[in-house]
């Protein structure tokens, strides 16, 4: 600072510029520590510099009362360094080890600070504050009007700053401020901080930086009935007369309910208000405005100085001038900011009146900026709630002096201080806050890879070997106190006599019992609604569901309807891409009814999974639905109820478990606990399903391996999800009207050798699932089937082999085309049939994103075979 | 030059009629630049559908330049300043409209002449100069077409087709249109004619659907732009004008 050279001309502003760029550099390497020492440093400098810089700021500007000055300065050291003074602002600033995330604060670089001259000394001291505290660097681009005293008290900040340690030019300035030079200064910055006029602030936000900038305020005041006047009145007066008025939340126009007005004024006047007589008011109006503009002459002056420029004499204590007038639109000056201790005051008849007012004064004026109002805030709760919603403002202070209010930390303590005040989009502004230090930050966040939270769910209690039915059957009564069971079934089965197994065991404990046995298989909506018709009368305290997976979804949807009647269907259906994260929200089931899910056949796994399909018969739209509500309570897993099922009713279903246990192994959801589960399941049916299906009956101990094989599978792919194999079977059943399991039967090969591509690149975006891994996956499952093979590649043929020789010995054929003769449909809807199979829910776990042309392309190769078969 | 009828006498330069053209004289020493420029202005115009006198010629005898153009015959709408009711002020402001609505994009930017002219006016303080040019950079940019010296004597009816012509292009650019009008409320404020000015001015802002403080916003550039003229009877008025202050 020994040899300074001033900066006036567009290449010492370089250079300048140029000096803060490097300190900055160095500062920006600062710690915590350190920065606070000289945050700490300046803000003591500045306090102690508040008288000084206060008189040369009203002497070089002629405006403002000295002694106010000094309050700013004391606010904007003291007030803001206690705010800010632990607060962190370098570097690591937050941090969550368990989730793998953390936050850093980096400075933004050189701030360009926009002061005003208002408040010159105050604002600077602010901005230098802020910038010290978060390592920034700062140009401050001064007003001539008093560009001595703000650059005295950056210089002031400055020494001190430097003198604790802070790297030298961290602050800079213009001494000599010109249009083209303070461009410089916003072309060249980092980030913009603008206060001041709205012509500044214009200019500062069309530089093409980032900027922060602050405007015009024109604060009505509102006296509700409630408010108690003596404190609005001299609270008022307060704020009007700090520094001559000058500051930007200074009230503008009081608008006074009627039933407070004479008491208000006369209030004024004993404190000395000059109520202007109507020739005075026009003295004063064409002395104060000049083209709708504000004369500058009377900008921060006096209250008797204003008189006399008018040509009217008041007395020299006059704290302010009131002008009584009516309308609130710009043709009225005394409606505008006056920048000045001149106060425009309004009668109102209601308080909506007011509201109207004060609307059109904000939106002419003051968008974003302040509002007050004085009410009882127990007594004017409504009335306050409209003010604060119709106010077209970023602050509304109530009972409060909005001078002292808007900047914070005097009259609330939680409203923070701050020199700038956002005024948000209404104001074309960036920020609505109080501007701090977060606005001179970058944020930098790390974000570290972490797995994506699983559970593993199932039924409460699963019941299993042969006969357990009687023995959960009189749980429900024993244990768990049931009076009332819903039994829902299908025709067949009631009709064979098997449902009075159940039946006959609920009448002998004793407890009313009612039998639905109209599901239908593909049940529809209707049905479902039948059946929670006769639920809703019947009132259960217990559903039991009987049959296979077409008897437990119906029950399912019947018992959501008892439990939820208001539920739509189509939302509940909605997509989702996680389950605990979806858009429509299950209602809570089983707060009415304990639902028991009875398998009689080996394969959907209905028992233990959340979902259940149910077509709606007007739409003709299937509702595949999925939550965990809907998991069964408990599950029966009884094979004396499944020995009779007829030969391919055991293939299909059976291969369904095959494929559910060889989709959920390889989902990208798949965990170390469905893992387990499909391993065995798979091992269960590959060496059990052929005689199950061969012996039926006659072979019971493959029956009962069979059934927990079709349950373990389902436990897995409740948990794990399925893939795409099951979105293509889905939309294969629905067109051409296949059973499920055999149209995943029929698509399961192409499946396996799609997911198994190693060079694929659309592996599906899941955290834990690291690479593509179809392929080793596919070979563990080959490993535990005993398949033999060398290589992964070799493994994954025995796989696939093993899998043919599993459908042919359950008398399954080799492709669609053996099912579907009729090409030429095939052919025609399979673009629709593709699309479709696409956007099915199992997509979303396959471990390989499947394109639409590649669905296609698989359901091809299954339809033609072999001979045809293309890689895809 | 010979020409005696001299129909208008200016400071630094006469008009004088030959038939049907009217030749504008320009004293010895007047900035060539200045003339060549007004010419170029009024043949930019003339490709308007504006009716105004086409140029005929710029000559140079002996140091003396000069503009011929056609001749209007006809009264100007000089005397309505006396009558704030006359029915002709409505018409001259919609001429003036009429011409904010053309476009002629080769002329002058007037953002860049005002900014010129506060940069050399030495009666400016410094400080104001700064808060103006501030001031001048945030009002919004436009492009129509500006006559710069819109006042009612630079009208005439033509005698034949009763049609108005709009003349002396000496000052035309293309900018913002409010600051052409708050130019012309300025000239009568500044010849004392307040009401005619006021009329004015609410016609204009009527007919244009424009906000009065939307021109009022323009008074202080245009008073400082006038200011840098230095005719020192106008000084205290325009400073008065000039030193406005802006909200904060």
């Amino acid at each position: 600072m020994t040899s300074y050279v001033p900066v006036d001309t567009l290449e010492k502003t370089e250079e300048a510029l140029a000096r803060v760029k490097a300190a900055q550099r160095i500062f920006s390497g600062y710690s915590q520590e350190k920065v606070d020492g000289i945050f700490l440093a300046g803000a003591r400098a500045a306090n102690r510099a508040r008288i000084p810089l206060a008189r040369l700021a009203a002497e070089e500007t002629g405006m403002g009362v000295m002694e106010d000055k000094v309050i700013k300065n004391h606010f904007a050291s003291e007030r803001v360094f206690n705010h800010y003074r632990r607060t962190v602002t370098c570097g690591l600033a937050e941090e969550d080890k368990a989730q793998g995330w953390r936050k850093y604060y980096e400075p933004l670089g050189v701030v360009a600070a926009i002061i005003p001259t208002t408040n010159p000394t105050s604002t600077a001291i602010f901005k230098a504050l802020l910038a010290l505290k978060t390592r920034n660097g700062l140009m401050i681009s001064p007003h001539p009007r008093a560009a001595r005293s703000t650059i005295e008290a950056a210089r002031v900040v400055l020494e001190a700053a430097v003198a604790a340690g802070a790297p030298e030019g961290i602050v800079g300035w213009i001494d000599k401020p010109a249009l083209e030079i303070s461009s410089l200064v916003l072309r060249e910055c980092d980030v913009i901080l603008a206060t001041g006029g709205a012509n500044m602030v214009k200019a500062a936000y069309s530089s093409g930086k980032p900027a922060l900038g602050v405007g015009a305020g024109n604060v009505p005041a509102l006296f509700d009935p409630t408010a108690d006047v003596l404190l609005a009145v001299n609270s008022v007066i307060l704020s009007k007369t700090f520094d001559n008025g000058m500051i930007c939340a200074s009230e503008q126009s009081v608008l006074i309910h009627e039933a407070l007005y004479d008491r208000a004024r006369a209030e004024f006047q004993r404190r000395g208000s000059w109520i202007l007589s109507p020739g005075e008011k026009e003295a004063l109006r064409a002395a104060m405005f000049v083209n709708g503009s504000l004369n500058a002459r009377v900008v921060g002056q006096k209250a008797h100085r204003i008189a006399a420029l008018a040509g009217f004499a008041v007395p020299e204590s006059t704290p302010i001038l009131i002008a009584e007038v009516e309308s609130p639109e710009p043709e009225e000056e005394f409606a505008k900011e006056k920048l000045s201790p001149v106060l425009a005051m309004y009668r109102a008849s209601d308080m909506d009146e007011a509201f109207r007012k004060a609307e059109r004064m904000i939106e002419h004026g003051g968008y974003g900026h302040t509002a007050a109002i004085y009410a009882d805030p127990l007594k004017a709760g409504d009335r306050l709630d409209e003010f604060i919603a119709r106010a077209g403002t970023c602050r509304v202070v109530v009972n409060t002096p909005s001078a002292h209010g808007g900047i914070g930390d005097l009259f609330n303590f939680k409203l923070r201080p701050s020199l700038t005040l956002g005024c948000g989009s209404r104001g074309n502004n960036s920020v609505s806050e109080n501007v701090g230090v977060e606005h001179l930050l970058n944020t930098k966040v790390v974000a570290e890879r972490r797995d994506n939270m699983l559970w593993f769910r199932v039924p409460e209690k699963i019941y299993l070997k042969r006969g357990c039915l009687q023995t959960a059957l009189e749980e429900l009564k024993d244990v768990l106190g049931k009076k009332r069971a819903f039994v829902a079934t299908d025709a067949f089965l009631y009709r064979s006599g098997m449902i009075r197994r159940i039946t006959d065991k609920l009448d002998e404990m004793g407890l009313e019992r009612e039998v639905f046995f109209d599901v239908e298989p593909d049940p529809t909506l209707s049905c479902a609604k039948r059946g929670a018709e006769r639920m809703t009368l019947f009132q259960p305290d217990c559903v039991i569901a009987v049959g296979g997976g077409s008897a437990m979804d119906a029950a399912k949807i019947m018992w959501l309807i008892y439990e939820s009647p208001e539920s739509s269907f189509s939302d509940l259906a909605e997509r989702f891409s996680d389950i605990r994260k979806r858009i429509n929200r299950f209602p809570v089931l089983g707060r009415k009814a304990y639902f028991v899910a009875v398998p009689t056949t080996s394969g959907t796994g209905s028992e233990v999974t959340p979902f259940a399909v149910i077509t709606d018969d007007e739409s003709g739209l299937k509702h595949p639905l999925a939550d965990y509500e809907l998991l069964p309570r408990m599950a029966i897993i009884d094979p004396d109820l499944h020995m009779s099922a007829p030969k391919g009713l055991t293939a299909n279903s059976g291969v369904d478990a095959v494929t559910h246990a060889l989709e959920a192994y390889v989902s990208v959801m798949a965990t170390e606990y469905t893992d387990a589960l499909c391993l065995q399941a798979l091992s269960l049916l590959f060496e059990y399903l052929p005689r199950a299906y061969e012996r039926g009956a006659e072979d019971p101990e493959a029956r009962e391996r069979v059934a927990n094989a079709a349950t373990l599978a389902g436990m897995a792919f409740a948990n794990a999800f399925l893939g795409v194999c099951h979105s293509m079977a889905h939309k294969l059943g629905a067109y051409h009207h296949l059973p499920h399991g055999l149209a995943n039967a029929l698509m399961i090969e192409e499946v396996v050798r799609f997911n198994a591509s190693e060079t694929t690149a659309r592996q599906t975006a899941f955290s834990q699932y690291p690479r593509p891994r179809g392929l080793e996956r596919y070979a563990e499952i080959a490993d535990r089937l005993r398949l033999g093979g060398d290589s992964l590649k070799e493994k994954l043929e025995r796989l696939l082999e093993a899998i043919a020789l599993l459908k042919e010995r359950v008398g399954i054929k080799e492709t669609i085309a053996d099912y579907v003769p009729n090409e030429a449909d095939f052919l025609a809807r399979l673009d629709s049939m593709s699309l479709d199979a696409f956007d099915d829910q199992c997509t979303g776990s396959n471990p390989r994103y499947p394109l639409i042309e590649e669905i296609k392309g698989m359901f091809l190769n299954a339809y033609y075979g072999k001979s045809r078969r293309k890689e895809i | 030059m010979r020409l005696e009828n001299v129909i208008a006498q200016r400071s630094r330069k006469k008009v004088c009629r030959e038939g049907d053209l009217a030749v504008k004289i320009f004293e010895r020493g007047y900035s060539k630049s200045d003339i060549l420029n007004e010419a170029l202005n009024q043949a930019r115009v003339e490709e308007t559908d504006l009716d105004i006198p086409k140029i005929r010629g710029v000559s140079a005898v002996e140091g003396e330049w000069a503009i011929a153009m056609d001749f209007i015959e006809g009264p100007t709408l000089a005397s309505l300043v006396e009558d704030e009711n006359d029915p002709r002020l409505e018409e001259f402001t919609d001429l003036h409209i009429r011409l904010h609505s053309r476009k002629v994009p080769l002329l002058n930017v007037l953002k860049h002449k005002i900014t010129r002219q506060l940069t050399e006016c030495r009666a400016l303080d410094p400080k104001l100069r700064y808060e103006l040019l501030h001031r001048l950079e945030s009002l919004p940019r436009h492009h129509k077409l500006c006559h710069g010296d819109f006042i009612p004597s630079n009208v005439i009816v033509n005698g034949k087709d009763k049609r108005l012509y709009i003349i002396d292009w000496a000052h035309a650019t293309q900018g913002n249109a409010s600051a052409d009008a708050a130019r012309t409320y300025l000239w009568f404020r500044l010849r004392g004619h307040d009401a005619v000015g006021e009329r004015y001015l609410d016609l204009y802002c009527h007919k244009t659907k424009t906000a009065k403080s939307y021109v009022q916003g323009w008074m202080s550039i245009v008073a400082a732009a006038q200011l840098s003229k230095e005719v020192p009877e106008e000084r205290d008025f325009l400073l008065r004008w000039v030193d406005v202050f802006d909200y904060e």
